[in-house]
């Protein structure tokens, strides 16, 4: 996977550049605008990261200018500026999402894969499935080893969103913002709550867990025996 | 201070006001002057026609030695009397240069009128200024009347008395304007000199509060002229500028602690663990903690700023008709297994089709943080209600828990940044999730209160009608 990120802040950039090498990734640095954009418009990158404050040239131009050249790659923001309407502004701009500086490396991680992910061929799934567990999205339904699951609505949302992001890790702050569209750090442990009841019943009763936690950064459902 | 005062705007006004006012008045006097003139003018005629009048209808026109005697013994009786008010007469033949040279011996004049007019046959109306040559410039009028037989008869009277009463006329007149004109430039200069005070001290206090006297206020001198309202509206104006300073500093102190300890432990941790073994256990869990550490700062600080941007009311590019059922509903969605796993009762109770118009992240950021304040506060087996309901007045949205309550006391205070209720600080928790719901209120224009709720806490935010409006004027508490 070639990711390209344009970063001013080399310390930064250079956390960033080992942390997604240390997971395989090919990362192209560059420090201002105007070459982030002509790598961007010359090269066939799988993701790009772009910091929304740049010399030469500000973030959300570089999208626009690559948008206008249907480069559909997909783009994460970074950005000093979190509050409600810069973050509108961002995605507007072409920018598929958004993250606010400081911010943990897993939940970058965890973003840039289900970015990844999104791209990935979009036939139109009806079922889908991880090792057991079975969610039909047109009769709304889930099964595991067979057995009907009942699901609230959100439930059922919830799950959804970690079947689309299998084996990856999702954050807290991305399920809050995916799942109930608020884009505000959560002050308690309500989404821990709501994945502990989740897993009450999707992984209670059945054997192997597939919804697993990962220590300070989040969750991921993936099937253990598989590999 | 003169150069100041002629360049205030009071006195440029009060002069142009006082050349105004003295043009009129002059032009005033002028008219009285012209008026008095005539009346005399017209009168001394009257009086010179009558003195021909009765001379010659008790002569007739023929009878010329009766009337010229008569005339000799009115003339000599004349020069007799020293009453100013003479008539003198002279009755002469247009042919008999005799008695013009007699008259032009005896009475000089400057106007050339006198020497082709006086012996042609019209009459002559004018004031002519000719003197008797023994008393210089004694103004005088005189009638000259044509009889048969080229006689003349001429009547002439003093106007010294008139001329008098019109120099007292036109002197007064000139008194008065100079009167006028200096009262008028005193009274602007005074009047130029008190407004130079006045702004001269807001001046002198503006300056001492740019040198960094906060505390510095305008003087009121009582007298409720624009003066003084300017200065009471200035003075609110610092008030509110002291207070958020002083809110400022609070701020700023309270900042200092409470970063200040996160940070000291953050860096005992780090310092402990740096001749650790990175493979033991403690080195990990020291490791987890700080990152605890950082995490729990990164959280006090991204607060500390959202309360900061919704104070500074910039956030209402992106404000919408927030379906107010729906939060509500999504909300206790949220919470309500949140309190399950407390064995805490989670109700919720809203009217249908509730619609205001404002920030849907902002509001839901608020309640949250009220939701999870009364999950916090409220021990198990407690009971949370969260409503929202529209009346003629306005929406409420209304929480209420069974917690441990705030003291009537604190209510005030627990609105302020930093403030925890619980001494110890020992449950998690920056005591900012209270100022930031004070501050999402006051961005919707909306009163929050905290009432008692037999036991526990009871919330109301208020927002008055009309709830769905567009561009409301921004309004700082």
């Amino acid at each position: 996977m070639n990711i390209l990120l344009v970063e001013d802040d080399t310390t930064t950039a250079s956390f960033i550049q080992k942390g997604l090498n240390e997971q395989g990734y090919i990362v192209d640095h560059v420090a201002n605008g105007e070459d982030g954009l002509h790598l961007g418009l010359n090269n066939p990158y799988d993701a790009m990261i772009i910091d929304r404050m740049l010399p030469e040239m500000d973030g959300l131009s570089i999208i626009r200018m690559l948008r206008k050249q249907n480069i559909t790659t997909p783009v994460l923001i970074l950005s000093a500026l979190g509050e409600v309407d810069n973050r509108v502004e961002g995605l507007k701009a072409g920018g598929d999402d958004y993250l606010v500086k400081p911010y943990a490396f897993s939940e970058l991680h965890a973003r840039l894969q289900a970015l990844l992910r999104r791209v990935q061929p979009a036939q139109e799934q009806t079922v889908l499935k991880l090792a057991d567990l079975e969610m039909d999205l047109m009769k709304r339904q889930v099964k595991r080893a067979g057995t009907l699951i009942n699901l609230q609505p959100r439930e059922f949302t919830l799950l959804e969103y970690l079947l689309r992001n299998t084996g990856q890790v999702v954050t807290r702050t991305m399920l809050l913002e995916k799942v109930w569209d608020y884009h505000f750090d959560p002050q308690t442990n309500v989404i821990d709550v709501h994945i502990s009841r989740l897993r009450g019943k999707v992984d209670r009763d059945f054997d192997p867990p597939l919804l697993h936690t990962i220590r300070g950064a989040g969750y991921i459902l993936h099937d253990p025996t598989a590999t | 201070m003169i150069r100041q005062l002629l360049n205030t705007t009071v006195f440029r006004l009060s002069l142009v006001y006082a050349l105004l006012f003295s043009l009129v008045a002059a032009i005033a006097m002028l008219s009285v002057y012209w008026v008095v003139e005539r009346h005399i003018t017209h009168q001394t005629d009257a009086q010179l026609q009558l003195q021909a009048d009765v001379l010659l209808n008790r002569y007739g026109f023929s009878d010329s030695s009766s009337l010229f005697r008569d005339i000799l013994r009115r003339n000599q009786r004349m020069e007799n009397t020293t009453d100013k008010r003479f008539y003198y007469y002279e009755l002469f033949n247009r042919r008999n240069t005799d008695i013009s040279k007699n008259f032009q011996a005896e009475y000089s004049t400057n106007d050339p009128r006198i020497g082709q007019q006086l012996f042609a046959t019209q009459p002559l109306n004018e004031t002519i200024n000719f003197s008797l040559l023994k008393d210089q410039n004694q103004p005088a009028r005189i009638l000259i009347r044509q009889l048969p037989n080229n006689y003349q008869l001429l009547v002439a009277t003093d106007l010294t008395e008139q001329q008098s009463l019109l120099d007292d006329v036109s002197g007064s007149m000139w008194l008065a304007i100079t009167v006028i004109v200096l009262l008028s430039l005193l009274g602007g200069g005074l009047i130029g000199y008190g407004v130079l005070r006045r702004i001269d001290s807001v001046q002198r206090t503006a300056g001492e509060i740019i040198n960094g006297d906060l505390s510095q206020r305008m003087s009121v001198k009582g007298r409720n002229d624009e003066f003084d309202r300017l200065s009471i509206v200035l003075n609110s104006m610092l008030q509110r500028i002291e207070q958020l300073m002083q809110a400022m500093r609070e701020v700023t102190d309270n900042l200092a602690h409470d970063l200040r300890n996160p940070l000291n432990r953050l860096r005992n941790r780090l310092e402990a663990n740096q001749f650790r073994d990175p493979a033991s256990t403690d080195f990990q869990q020291l490791n987890q903690d700080a990152m605890q550490d950082v995490d729990d700062l990164i959280k006090t600080f991204n607060a500390l700023l959202g309360i900061a941007q919704v104070e500074s009311g910039v956030q209402r590019d992106d404000w919408v008709d927030v379906d107010i059922t729906q939060l509500i509903n999504d909300l206790a969605e949220l919470y309500d297994v949140v309190a399950e796993e407390k064995s805490i009762t989670f109700e919720h109770q809203c009217d249908p089709g509730l619609v205001l118009h404002g920030n849907r992240q902002l509001l839901a950021q608020a309640l949250t943080n009220l939701l999870d304040n009364a999950v916090k506060y409220t021990p198990e087996k407690g009971r949370i209600k969260l409503e929202a309901k529209q009346s003629a007045a306005g929406l409420t949205i209304i929480v209420t828990d069974t917690g441990i309550g705030i003291p009537a006391d604190k209510r005030e205070q627990v609105f302020e940044r930093f403030v925890r209720l619980d001494e110890a600080r020992s449950s998690p928790g920056n005591g900012l999730g209270l100022s930031l719901v004070k501050a999402v209120t006051e961005l919707h224009g909306a009163t929050i209160s905290l009432e008692d709720n037999q036991q526990g806490l009871k919330v109301l935010i208020y927002f008055k009608l009309p709830l769905v409006r567009k561009n409301k004027p921004l309004k700082l508490a």
